[in-house]
């Protein structure tokens, strides 16, 4: 029972970090109707801005605080440059836009920082709790914490406030957006700079524990992707879910069922999806999609 | 990045397959006329220098020893020449040229490094690390009579004379490594419980069947569980909680993977599992993996090694360690203490690659192979009292002899026994 549970413990904090980054990618997809793969490659770059900073002697806390600003811009750069020009056009030529920005973003970070496991500092403390009976590390409880209450504030600012509204309304139709007076340009702009700050809190979060590298994300964006696929591409609190039910799932998974085992646990998430997109094919938590002919 | 290479694998697989082919059948005839039978002069070889290439990953996540792997090299090469260069077998001095190739441990980006150098007129490919990248490029090698050796792998095929007729492994063999630690615990005279955790693929299987054939007869020690994780998990939690549960005193831990070897020392004190930890030479690096993974927890962090530590205290005066580190600074543009070993290893296939030099007595690859086989009790720098390289024995690599070290919390110390 203390080993299922611990498993159980330990699938939560993989879990949370799929969750992290599956919230930026949610984010940008609400607010600009996009995916973007480059979504690990930006927080990685962030998290590398935000050694940067503890390497120059300041303190963890405002390091991270500096990172989430200059992320915020750098988002805003990209998609008012970048994306923009790939806005309106054909959706996959975008969806490509975004993976040759992962393929850049890390080789900047490998140029600048080389490709090296960098030791990340910690904003929790490496020690461990036990809650029934399971080891649980301050380290991966605070950071769940953190990824729900990014999360509540999410589904907060998209379904209570009039900036959630409009990025909505931007992201579902752009060109009705602009005909009812919103500054369409700016809440894009403002969506991918939101994006890339969630990006930077996720990136600090697992540096520390995946080490910091250019391709720290990689993996994590793959399991993140079949998250924000799971819970549905509109919902934060449906991809933090899934995420958590994917870490837990795939740790029973590996132990309990022996065809799996430790070997193959890396297809649970991927069956899971298949099976769910048969049943509810907008995702666990997402609204359908209904298009007027 | 990752993404692409998941459902690209067995793709992957096929066009490399596929490259190798070609280059099996389009080549021989080429690689015929520009092998090095007779007396000829072998490209890559001049009466003033000679050219080595390196096709090692300088890009992700196994860049860190890779590269080392160039870096030591240049630095040995670097010092030789600026004092002038090798005084050759044949009367001739030269100096020596290393070109370094990125293969980002990509197989398919190996073999084409190889076609490049070969295009590159490289005199022999050496020092690259990865098993399956120098695989990659092991036929083309043979068919094109070009040296692939002292090469940065724990396979044992690339030191089978009868398979690789023109390959030599540089490090000790996976099983060299796995069957040094469990002779030491065989001879601990106590009981041990030992708890497995193994990389899914040929590196992981060489150290376990290494580990159980030296334990084989040793009534003291059992296995009591034995897990595996794929090369590309991102945790290896579970396996360390189930794992834990067996209550094992020793936990021999075949991973290769950086971060993981990092968490996982982090994961099992967390948990309060703390046994004595066995780790592979190429991933228990003191400053880069054990000190962030808070390794002081543990009764004990057993590894191998052949070569001096320069960050151990006992080392940082020994002549050896001295000149290697300002080699490496001036030469092997590599400020930095060396994180992993292969900077050590490589600087040491300089020494190695020099003798062989001192001994062909034609410039051609057929004399430098033979000149290379025939090395025995050649005490590199950095290498350890007790042990030295030996290329004269069929089935081994140029370094078999490891001796097991302890870790004293700053570098390692030879341990005579366990505990």
């Amino acid at each position: 029972m203390g080993t299922f549970i611990q498993l159980v413990v330990d699938g939560l904090a993989t879990g949370s970090i799929y969750a992290a980054l599956a919230l930026a990618i949610v984010l940008v997809n609400q607010a600009t109707g996009l995916i973007n793969f480059a979504q690990g490659g930006m927080a990685v770059l962030s998290a590398y801005i935000a050694y940067a900073f503890t390497r120059l002697g300041l303190p963890l806390i405002l390091a991270i605080l500096i990172a989430v600003v200059v992320s915020f811009l750098i988002g805003a750069v990209i998609e008012r440059f970048l994306i923009r020009r790939f806005e309106g056009g054909d959706p996959d030529t975008a969806v490509v836009v975004t993976i040759g920005l992962l393929a850049l973003v890390t080789g900047i970070c490998a140029v600048r920082w080389g490709y090296n496991n960098l030791a990340f500092p910690s904003l929790f403390p490496l020690t461990s709790v036990e809650i029934l009976g399971a080891v649980v590390s301050v380290r991966s409880l605070a950071t769940t914490v953190t990824i729900v209450a990014i999360m509540v504030a999410l589904q907060v600012l998209f379904l209570r406030t009039k900036l959630g509204l409009a990025l909505r309304a931007v992201a579902d139709n752009p060109s009705s957006a602009a005909l009812s007076g919103l500054p369409v340009g700016r809440l894009l702009m403002v969506g991918w700079g939101f994006a890339a700050s969630l990006g930077a809190i996720a990136g600090v979060l697992v540096a520390p524990q995946l080490t910091l590298t250019p391709g720290m994300l990689d993996t994590a964006l793959v399991y993140a992707l079949a998250a924000v696929i799971l819970g549905g591409l509109s919902s934060p609190i449906g991809c933090v879910v899934a995420a958590s039910a994917i870490g837990v799932l795939e740790n029973l998974a590996a132990v309990y069922v022996p065809l799996v085992g430790h070997d193959l646990k890396i297809a649970v998430p991927f069956v899971l999806i298949f099976v769910i997109l048969v049943i509810r094919p907008q995702g666990l938590f997402g609204r359908k999609v209904v298009v007027r002919v | 990045m990752k993404i692409r290479n998941k459902p690209g694998g067995v793709l992957g697989i096929v066009a490399a397959a596929s490259i190798v082919a070609l280059s099996l059948s389009g080549c021989v005839r080429d690689g015929a006329g520009q092998g090095g039978g007779g007396s000829s002069t072998s490209p890559g070889i001049t009466d003033t220098s000679i050219t080595l290439g390196v096709t090692t990953p300088l890009s992700g996540p196994t860049a860190g020893p890779g590269t080392c792997t160039v870096a030591g090299l240049a630095a040995y090469f670097g010092a030789v020449n600026a004092a002038g260069g090798v005084q050759f077998g044949d009367g001739k001095k030269r100096t020596v040229d290393v070109k370094s190739y990125d293969d980002a441990y990509d197989p398919q980006k190996s073999l084409s490094n190889f076609q490049q150098m070969v295009a590159d007129n490289v005199f022999a490919v050496t020092s690259g690390l990865g098993t399956p990248t120098n695989r990659a490029f092991r036929d083309a090698a043979i068919s094109q009579e070009v040296p692939q050796v002292l090469v940065m792998t724990g396979d044992p095929l690339f030191s089978d004379r009868e398979e690789s007729p023109w390959q030599l492994g540089f490090v000790p063999i996976y099983q060299n490594e796995g069957a040094a630690f469990g002779k030491l615990l065989a001879e601990s005279g106590a009981q041990h419980k030992v708890a497995i955790l193994s990389q899914n693929d040929d590196y992981g299987k060489g150290y376990v069947s290494g580990f159980k054939e030296a334990i084989g007869g040793a009534a003291n020690v059992s296995v009591v569980g034995e897990l595996t994780y794929e090369a590309t998990d991102t945790s290896v939690d579970a396996q360390l909680t189930q794992l834990a549960a067996s209550g094992a005193d020793v936990f021999f831990n075949a991973m290769s993977i950086t971060p993981l070897v990092i968490s996982s020392l982090q994961k099992a004190q967390q948990i309060g599992w703390k046994p004595s930890w066995f780790l592979p030479s190429n991933t228990s690096s003191p400053t880069a993996i054990l000190q962030p993974g808070g390794a002081t927890a543990y009764p004990g962090i057993y590894s191998v090694s052949f070569s001096k530590a320069p960050q151990s205290p006992a080392f940082a005066k020994d002549a050896d360690v001295v000149k290697f580190l300002a080699d490496l600074k001036q030469y092997g543009n590599y400020p930095d203490m060396p994180a992993f070993p292969h900077c050590m290893w490589s600087y040491m296939v300089g020494a190695t690659l020099e003798e062989a030099f001192k001994k062909m007595t034609e410039p051609n690859r057929d004399s430098f192979m033979t000149a290379l086989r025939d090395i025995k009790g050649l005490q590199a720098p950095l290498m350890l009292e007790g042990t030295a390289v030996d290329t004269t024995t069929d089935g081994q690599p140029a370094v078999s002899s490891v001796l097991v070290q302890k870790y004293d919390g700053r570098g390692y110390t030879t341990a005579e026994k366990f505990g």
